[in-house]
């Protein structure tokens, strides 16, 4: 009995205070500030990022960024590839279907 | 007593087992697989167009196949039907340059092709669920000739609603391309801690529900298994991250019309098929509204808007969805199971096709692209 009205009374607290923090995690005032913190400390590792990079590409060693390019392309080609296949299988049905 | 002896055991109590229905990998593709669930082998196969699950792209697959007996891919393949499903897996460093065209036409355009090959119809079912709603939606609008109809729940299509996403993507200080310039992939801390600010009370409300309903163990397995499916997620690819915000979300290109899929325009007003768009009333992720807007502006016929009690997890792996909505699923399918063929017209050129503007992409992907190229 005292449990069940706790609970009436927690959810209804909960109810209120999550309505009204909403209404300041949509305030300007909150997503200014945390939106120009956040944008400020990824250019800042971005920054580093480069420097790092430069470092390591200046050693005349692939960077991490010319790594990721590199299998980037790599899958970008298997996949051109399992279009083609696709592609030929489509045209192999086409013309079993023919004959 | 039990209630207090499960509490004290809650960490020490075996995660239940999830995503157990017996699959077979039947295609894979960079991080990404499509799985066949195992038809049950005492029961025949009884419905012919297959059904394609989209879940979204930074959850695991698993919460359309969460425990034993709780499992929405079980029992559709116990109705009959043959269900398929794709892993989006987890990206690698490298996968920060793959963007919106490669995800939504190349995977799963090959996806859906792979599955309709399977069918007499040459056509597959497709349930998209949240941003697995919105890829197949964008889908659908560029390339229909494969799909036989769409379920949604809760894909959010129209990104000017008043919720919290909204705003904080809106706000002129969010610099999504700073984001994606220091992080490379979009890290699933990141979001998920932006999905615990939508309402930062509700830990403290599941911790209450749990105290409440200790005693029963079914619902603690339960529990347990939906939080090891939330807390086990994936980083967003960098730059389909950053034309999800720009495109989406700030110019809500899909509700504009001005959204384009590898140069084809995705309007809504193309999909031609049967659509069922499932929204639910207490989602503070996708607000409802957001995920309404489509059946207003979808040409098909052969549409239905079903709004649902709940949130927007709950409402569709709770026991209440087993009961009402995972049958409403089957039947929607199992009634245009042998619909007649869609007379042919000419479908735009497959990704496989050449193109003028991709290999620059690969070589620079750095580069910022022009709204003009990427909305077309």
């Amino acid at each position: 009995m005292i449990w069940d009205l706790w609970k009436k009374a927690f959810y209804a607290w909960e109810d209120t205070t999550a309505k009204y923090l909403e209404t300041w995690m949509k305030s300007p005032l909150l997503l200014g500030p945390s939106g120009l913190m956040l944008g400020g400390a990824m250019k800042a590792k971005a920054a580093y990022d480069k420097a790092a990079s430069n470092w390591v590409g200046n050693l005349g060693l692939a960077t991490k960024r010319d790594q990721e390019r590199a299998l980037h392309v790599l899958n970008q080609l298997e996949s051109r590839m399992i279009d083609l296949e696709e592609r030929l299988a489509e045209l192999k049905r086409k013309d079993d279907g023919r004959t | 007593m039990k209630r207090l002896k499960n509490l004290a055991s809650l960490l020490t109590r075996p995660r239940p087992p999830v995503g157990t229905t017996p699959a077979d990998v039947v295609h894979r593709e960079n991080k990404w697989r499509l799985l066949r669930y195992r038809p049950d082998p005492g029961r025949a196969q009884k419905l012919q167009t297959p059904v394609l699950l989209v879940p979204s792209l930074i959850n695991r697959h698993y919460v359309m196949d969460l425990l034993p007996g709780k499992s929405m891919a079980q029992d559709l393949v116990a109705a009959g039907h043959d269900v398929y499903c794709i892993d989006w897996g987890t990206p690698g460093d490298e996968d920060r340059f793959v963007d919106f065209d490669e995800v939504c036409d190349r995977y799963l355009g090959r996806a859906i092709r792979h599955v309709a090959r399977t069918s007499p119809r040459n056509k597959t079912h497709v349930l998209g669920y949240c941003l697995g709603g919105t890829l197949a939606t964008i889908h659908t609008a560029a390339r229909p000739e494969h799909v036989a109809s769409l379920f949604l729940l809760a894909a959010p299509v129209s990104f000017t609603d008043e919720g919290a996403l909204a705003a904080w993507t809106r706000s002129p200080q969010f610099n999504v391309g700073s984001i994606v310039q220091g992080f490379g992939n979009v890290p699933w801390q990141l979001m998920q801690s932006a999905f615990h600010m939508l309402r930062p009370t509700l830990t403290m409300a599941k911790a209450v529900g749990v105290i409440d309903r200790a005693a029963n163990d079914e619902f603690l397995d339960g529990f347990l298994a939906l939080e090891t499916w939330g807390n086990d997620n994936v980083a967003f690819p960098g730059e389909c991250y950053r034309q999800y915000i720009e495109q989406l979300y700030r110019g809500d290109a899909l509700m504009q019309g001005t959204f384009s899929l590898s140069g084809i325009p995705a309007r809504l007003e193309n999909i031609e098929c049967p659509v069922t768009s499932v929204v639910f009333e207490h989602d503070n992720i996708v607000p409802w509204q957001s995920a309404a807007a489509l059946v207003d502006r979808v040409s098909s016929k052969d549409k239905v808007l079903l709004k649902l009690p709940g949130g927007h997890v709950g409402a569709v792996v709770s026991k209440a969805a087993q009961k009402n909505l995972w049958p409403k699923m089957s039947a929607f399918w199992a009634e245009r199971d042998d619909a007649a063929p869609e007379p042919k017209r000419a479908p735009p050129p497959a990704p496989s096709a050449p193109r003028q503007k991709r290999p620059a992409r690969a070589a620079k992907p750095s580069r910022p692209k022009s709204k003009a190229s990427a909305t077309g």
